[in-house]
């Protein structure tokens, strides 16, 4: 073990420099918390997803609806307990750029099929009474200011109103949810208000079901029920597939295609930078210390103690700007997921997430370190000690 | 008016070649993420931009942004297609106008998991619009009224059965895929067939937009007002060019944000290296700067002589990152289109525009680095720097 006492002047002897090379890395390994957060923010769902619920869809596309008859006939399969029909609305409130999720749903079945939906203000009851009621997420609650009792407009583009007008929700629950598969961003609202304004003429769009979610009865086969649902509609007129919530969620993943790896390759760029920085403070500090490294030399401290000052500089530099940048990651999770917000929900700086952090900035500081570190063992104390500047 | 000559720094770059070499390499990575993010920003909007035509005409139902949710009716197509007057009805042939149906249909992916792929059902109309700008690669076109399908060339190595020869299941109808077609623009990406006969197997007995060649002298702008009010048809008009334009809005923004904000905070990472390469050579230097300012060389020149030399960084660091992002130029890649959530195909396009900006990035970043370090050389007095050690 070296003298960490004068390991830590040599680092703090250039004070700026210190400053400056600690605080790149600090917002380098930021940014990698960030961008992997990011990631797993799109994964978040599919972690979460509770193991005794399945989605019926169609299995030509997304955008194709199942048609009503559907319902009974998926009910009366064994070890189906629930079914819920489950309608994507598309809509908006004042303007497309305000974006949150909007969905129809059989309200009867919602808090016995998603009991991690909570509410947190307003009362089930109410909204299950009022057909033109609607239970809404915490963060779009808090971004749009609704408050139980509120009027909310939105413009259906999917389901335009025949006359112009906008949809009229009334809320009358705020929820958050208390797992991840289900954001605190949604809208929802009865399907049969729906149902009666598309039959009534009052609005327009598809007349289908979107999706059927199925809350499966305890000690069922899961593989068995999925396959006996699918073997159902083998012949159409629209042939469905039956997944678990999971599978579901990762469709979407797979949709969105190459981010996963378009991330990585910015966060290989982050690392490349930051590898670069690291190792030139650490070339500039390894120079102006030999006459330092000379001395030591002289005075008779091995060439093992000789590198480790070098090394443990170049750890204790990393140290203190990947800390920083974790720090920074970790405190700024919670405004960062409000900025996201409706969006893009699910944002959470895992424990996975700050660990990697603190590996990359360990292999940093390694990398960094190691060849002054050699160097340093390698000079004589002549050359050493001949050394200026 | 003396300048400190620039030889001076540039040979000063070279002698300090580690350091210069590190912090090049550093700036240029952070450039060469910039880059290669609007170089995907630009290869995904000129394919759509680029390959939209002037003089054809998209009709959409009003209210909806993109050919997903718009929908006509059987008799409303019609009446579109049968009464405006705009449209180019040659004397010797049927009219330049087709009704078209789009749906994003859920396929597998070569490599395993799902995408969706934009399958169009087009009348004839559609291949006498587009004339040559639809070529024939492979194979033959399908037959009208036959369970056939084309497939865009990008589809063939991405997607399961999209080879010639390949049965392409829809629903419960199995189509032959009997041909490759090339485009320039993003109907590369989809897969096309004879209108009616995928409505019947999808059972989608709707059309989902309509196109029409305009007649030469034809009032655009008039046709929209028209159009717009129009008590039997309302819809929105659009050219070619101006709906697939409006298509890359959405992801255009996300990236050029993205690219904002990574360009933000790897800067200042950047920025920080460079500020710490400076101030090394200004210690290295105290001597130097103290004889020039005894030969009478003023503070500003010193201050001058500094900035440029940050600048040259900066600028190395800029080529540096262009080369890096360069062999990205024409790589393929698939991204999402927000809009339509469809996935499609196109290269990266490394731009002159790129370039300039990310040049220009980088000698903002080598300004703002030598900024501090340059007027701490300007404030030295030549005694105090000579003195120093």
């Amino acid at each position: 073990m070296p003298p960490l006492h004068l390991v830590w002047r040599n680092l703090t002897k250039r004070k700026a420099r210190f400053l400056l090379t600690a605080g790149s890395l600090a917002i380098a390994i930021f940014l990698l918390c960030l961008l992997r957060s990011l990631v797993v923010a799109l994964d978040a769902g599919v972690k979460a997803a509770a193991a005794d619920r399945l989605i019926v869809q169609s299995k030509v596309s997304l955008f194709v609806y199942l048609p009503q008859s559907y319902g009974p006939k998926i009910a009366s399969v064994e070890g189906v307990e629930r079914v819920m029909r489950w309608n994507w609305f598309g809509g908006y409130y004042q303007d497309p750029s305000n974006f949150f999720a909007q969905f129809a749903c059989d309200q009867d079945e919602l808090q016995a099929i998603y009991p991690e939906i909570q509410l947190v203000d307003g009362e089930w009851d109410d909204f299950l009474r009022d057909r033109k009621a609607c239970i809404v997420g915490e963060a779009t609650a808090s971004k749009y200011g609704f408050k139980v009792g509120d009027s909310v407009p939105i413009i259906g583009a999917l389901f335009p109103k025949t006359d112009g007008t906008t949809w009229d929700f009334r809320v009358a629950g705020i929820y958050k949810s208390i797992k991840k598969n289900v954001d605190d961003a949604t809208l929802f609202f009865h399907y049969k208000y729906l149902e009666n304004a598309l039959d009534s003429g009052e609005g327009s769009g598809p007349a289908g079901v979107g999706i059927f979610v199925v809350k499966m009865a305890p000690g069922s086969d899961r593989t068995e029920v999925m396959s006996r649902i699918d073997a159902l509609f083998e012949q159409g007129p629209q042939v469905v597939q039956t997944t678990t919530e999971a599978e579901f969620q990762a469709q979407f993943v797979s949709m969105i295609g190459n981010v996963p790896l378009f991330v990585s390759s910015i966060g290989g760029g982050v690392m490349v930078a930051i590898l670069l920085a690291a190792l030139n403070t650490m070339l500039m500090a390894a120079r102006e210390q030999t006459r330092d490294i000379g001395v030591l030399k002289a005075l008779g401290f091995g060439d093992g103690v000789v590198a480790g000052v070098l090394l443990w500089q170049s750890l204790a530099l990393c140290a203190c700007g990947g800390g920083a940048g974790i720090l920074l990651a970790a405190a700024t999770e919670d405004p960062v997921a409000k900025m996201l917000g409706t969006v893009f929900p699910g944002y959470e700086v895992t424990s996975a997430t700050l660990w990697a952090a603190a590996g990359a900035t360990l292999f940093v500081g390694l990398v960094a370190g190691v060849g002054p570190a050699l160097r340093a063992r390698g000079l004589s104390v002549i050359d050493a000690l001949r050394r200026t500047g | 008016m003396a300048f400190v000559p620039f030889s001076y720094n540039l040979r000063s770059l070279v002698v300090r070649r580690t350091a210069t070499l590190l912090t090049v390499l550093g700036i240029g990575a952070t450039v060469a993420v910039l880059a290669g993010v609007l170089a995907l920003q630009q290869g995904f909007a000129t394919l759509f931009v680029e390959n939209g035509r002037d003089d054809v005409v998209v009709f959409l139902r009003q209210g909806s942004t993109n050919e997903g949710d718009s929908v006509f009716s059987l008799e409303r197509a019609q009446i579109l297609m049968k009464t405006l007057p705009d449209i180019e009805r040659p004397v010797d042939g049927p009219p330049l106008v087709s009704a078209e149906m789009y749906l994003a249909v859920r396929r597998e992916k070569v490599g395993g998991g799902e995408t969706n792929v934009p399958i169009r059902g087009v009348q004839q109309g559609t291949f006498r619009i587009l004339g040559d700008d639809i070529r024939l690669l492979e194979g033959r076109a399908f037959a009208p009224g036959v369970d056939e399908v084309v497939v865009g060339s990008k589809l063939a190595d991405r997607i399961a059965d999209c080879r010639v020869g390949d049965t392409l299941v829809l629903n419960t109808t199995p189509f032959k895929v009997v041909g490759m077609f090339d485009h320039s623009g993003p109907f590369k990406s989809e897969i096309w067939g004879d209108r009616d006969r995928l409505a019947e197997a999808l059972e989608r007995p709707v059309f989902n937009r309509v196109i029409a060649k305009l007649k030469d002298g034809a009032d655009l702008a008039d046709l929209k007002e028209r159009m717009e009010s129009d008590p039997q048809v309302p819809c929105k008009v659009m050219t070619e060019r101006e709906y697939l334009g409006s298509q890359t809005t959405a992801f255009s923004f996300v990236l050029r944000v993205l690219g904002a904000f990574l360009a933000a905070i790897m800067g200042v990472a950047a920025v920080f290296t460079a500020t710490n390469t400076m101030l090394a050579a200004l210690a290295a230097r105290t001597n130097e700067i103290g004889i020039l300012l005894s030969l009478g060389f003023k503070p500003w020149a010193i201050f001058a002589s500094f900035l440029f030399e940050s600048l040259v960084l900066g600028l190395l660091g800029g080529v540096v990152g262009c080369l890096m992002a360069l062999p990205l130029n024409g790589v393929d890649t698939g991204a999402m289109n927000f809009q339509t959530f469809t996935e499609v195909a196109f290269a990266f396009r490394v731009t002159p525009e790129v370039m300039v900006v990310a040049v220009s990035f980088s000698l903002l970043l080598g300004l703002l680095g030598g900024a501090l370090p340059a007027a701490r050389a300007a404030s030295l007095r030549p005694t105090q720097a000579l003195r120093r050690d």
